[in-house]
């Protein structure tokens, strides 16, 4: 049972104070085990607050991050499942779920996590799953000012994953949940 | 008896046997039963209690009928038969098939000695044969016998076992069991008993040990058939979440929150079960068996502390749970069951409040002001060591950091066999320690004496328990 954090797009403090208060209320640290990050975060300070969560953080970079050093693309292994991360602006045309599915094969990962269009999305596909955990903050993206602040909690347990979507429609936190097995034959490529 | 005959003779395999307790008690009964020559001196020439001298202090507690000739008999004839009867039961795995065993080379003592044995299984014989050698074995004659009734007299059973259980065939295990009252005194109805507990503690496992992605994923199943997804690709259907379900809920019936707030509990256990007899190969060390033997004893300490949410866990229990574990070790369902079982035993003990502990502690001081009214003064107004300073420790761990392992068993043997209860008798045993060094907390202030009491110098136990019981008979005169 491995509760896995997939957060991103906060931009702070750019386009966005902080993390709505019912959200902050919810992520307090000793409950996750891995935070993954999508990028553009964009500032030092955000990138403490996750590291108080949790100690294991992965981040990539997004086009709005003021530390440079971040990596575009990373991949871990979480129990039985291989996650890749990247943030999405470098895939041309954004959010395009063909050319995402050519990233994950790319990096060979069952889940890849990706972010930039600050829309929720949880798509499979032959080669496995994209998950996009939409914008923490409901920061505004280039497509559209109307962003409901999202984040995705991922709970790996053998080769079944939960995948709990939380989103704050009206005020109000709404919490989701996706289902999805890893069949042994899938990752066979 | 300053050395108990511990050995492994449920682990035939030479491998698991604990070597540090093998090397140090020795594994010959011959070795033992010259050291039980060696005991009598030390109780005739004891200089602090000159009260009523005796040949064998056991002798005095019960009824003073003589030693008659067949009982000797019977304990000598017993002695060639007890000592095969010792290597063969290791490979019995539960304690079930045990008592079969055992029962079974008592019947075949009967034709040799009718008589005498039945007069055993009827009247209240007398204890060992004035202190020699097959003193041990006469005991293990007789609980035998007791426990191969049909019914088990418990007046009885306590008569023997307060000598001291001796340590074969998994009779200590059984005895415990009948006076902690987890076992009926109706023989029949052992194995159905142990069935159901054994049952039950299985069940509590599957409830409370679960992980919330266990539990959610049952509770799925059971709602939701499983559709399995014929598209290979398209967007993943998303479900409402019931009931604020979720890792992150901060509701108060949330399973999550109570998972995350069990860990907690789950840690101080974890790290209590780690330090627990570090010495002892049996529960720490690298060997698999001390692995699994640490994740037994955590496992009967969670769902302990799940089952008693008023008393969940304290630092302590660990220490409790050991000796038990350790007797009846075949098979780790029981000791949980036997844990709920009487936890009004123990858990009195344990309770933290302030008025639990600190009556008891009051009446230790008083009881002590009452036998030794000269060592209750100096200790406790010249030289201030409030009992509260080393009495907290021996009443809520039950001795078993006072001594050795072995010591502590034997302890509790008397602990649980008394018909006073167990608190009684602990009472009376650390007013015994406490008069066992009298002399030297007299000489000593307030430093000494209290290092002197926290760090109890090892004795003889079985004279400690003869003192200990003097003091019973000695407060109704």
């Amino acid at each position: 049972m491995v509760l896995v954090l997939a957060i991103g797009d906060l931009h702070i403090p750019h386009r966005a104070p902080d993390l709505p208060p019912k959200f902050k209320s919810m992520l307090v640290p000793g409950k996750i085990q891995h935070i993954i990050c999508t990028g553009n975060l964009c500032i030092k300070e955000v990138h403490d607050y996750f590291k108080t969560l949790c100690p294991d953080l992965h981040i990539t970079r997004g086009e709005y991050d003021e530390d440079s050093h971040y990596p575009e693309n990373k991949t871990l292994t979480i129990g039985q499942f291989k996650l890749g991360i990247c943030h999405g602006h470098q895939v041309i045309p954004w959010g395009d779920l063909d050319s995402l599915a050519m990233v994950q094969r790319q990096l060979d990962v069952d889940i890849l996590v990706t972010g930039h269009t600050h829309q929720f999305k949880a798509y499979k596909h032959e080669g496995g799953v994209v998950i996009n955990p939409g914008s923490a903050t409901g920061a505004f993206s280039s497509f559209t000012y109307d962003v409901n602040p999202s984040f995705v909690l991922m709970d790996i347990d053998g080769l079944r994953v939960v995948v709990y979507v939380y989103e704050l429609i009206d005020g109000e936190v709404k919490v989701d949940k996706i289902d999805f097995k890893k069949t042994a034959t899938a990752s066979a490529h | 008896m300053g050395f108990l005959v511990l050995r492994e003779k449920k682990n035939p395999s030479p491998i698991s046997v604990p070597q540090t307790f093998v090397d140090f008690i020795g594994s010959n009964l011959d070795s033992n039963l010259a050291m039980a020559k060696e005991r009598i001196p030390d109780w005739l020439n004891s200089s602090l209690w000159s009260t009523t001298p005796s040949v064998d202090g056991r002798l005095h507690r019960f009824s003073l009928s003589p030693t008659t000739t067949t009982t000797t008999a019977a304990a000598a004839v017993s002695e060639p038969i007890v000592q095969p009867t010792v290597p063969v039961s290791p490979p019995a795995a539960a304690s079930r098939p045990q008592y079969t065993v055992t029962s079974q080379k008592y019947e075949f003592r009967d034709p040799i000695d009718k008589n005498s044995n039945n007069n055993s299984n009827d009247n209240d014989q007398n204890a060992s044969p004035s202190g020699v050698s097959p003193d041990d074995i006469s005991r293990q004659a007789q609980l035998l016998a007791e426990l191969s009734k049909k019914v088990v007299n418990f007046r009885e059973l306590r008569r023997i076992a307060s000598q001291g259980i001796p340590d074969g065939a998994g009779i200590r295990s059984t005895v415990w069991k009948l006076l902690l009252g987890y076992l009926p005194p109706d023989r029949l109805q052992w194995s159905s008993e142990l069935a159901k507990k054994r049952s039950e503690y299985k069940q509590f496992k599957e409830e409370l040990l679960m992980n919330p992605t266990e539990i959610t994923r049952k509770l799925e199943k059971s709602a939701v058939d499983d559709h399995s997804k014929s598209e290979s690709s398209g967007l993943l259907s998303r479900s409402q979440v019931t009931h604020g379900e979720h890792p992150l809920s901060l509701g108060e019936s949330s399973i999550w929150n109570q998972f995350f707030q069990d860990t907690e509990i789950i840690e101080q256990i974890d790290r209590d079960v780690k330090r627990t007899h570090p010495d002892m190969h049996f529960f720490s060390g690298d060997l698999p068996l001390a692995k699994s033997n640490q994740d037994a004893l955590k496992d009967i300490l969670i769902v302990f502390a799940k089952l008693n949410p008023g008393i969940r866990y304290v630092q302590g229990m660990n220490e409790i749970l050991a000796p038990l574990f350790y007797v009846f070790r075949n098979d780790p369902d029981e000791e949980m069951a036997l844990l709920s079982g009487f936890r009004d035993h123990f858990c009195k003990q344990l309770d933290n409040s302030t008025v639990g502990i600190r009556s008891t502690i009051s009446r230790l001081s008083q009881f002590l002001k009452e036998h030794d009214e000269e060592l209750w003064r100096h200790l406790e107004i010249t030289t201030k060591v409030n009992p509260q300073f080393y009495a907290f420790r021996w009443i809520t761990l039950l001795l078993t950091q006072e001594f050795n392992f072995a010591d502590s068993l034997h302890i509790w043997d008397t602990l649980l066999s008394d018909p006073e209860g167990p608190l009684e008798t602990l009472l009376r045993v650390c007013c015994a320690m406490l008069i066992l060094v009298r002399r030297r907390l007299l000489a000593g202030d307030f430093t000494s004496n209290l290092k002197l009491l926290q760090n109890y110098p090892s004795s003889n136990i079985s004279h400690l328990l003869y003192v200990a019981n003097k003091l019973r008979s000695q407060a109704s005169n």
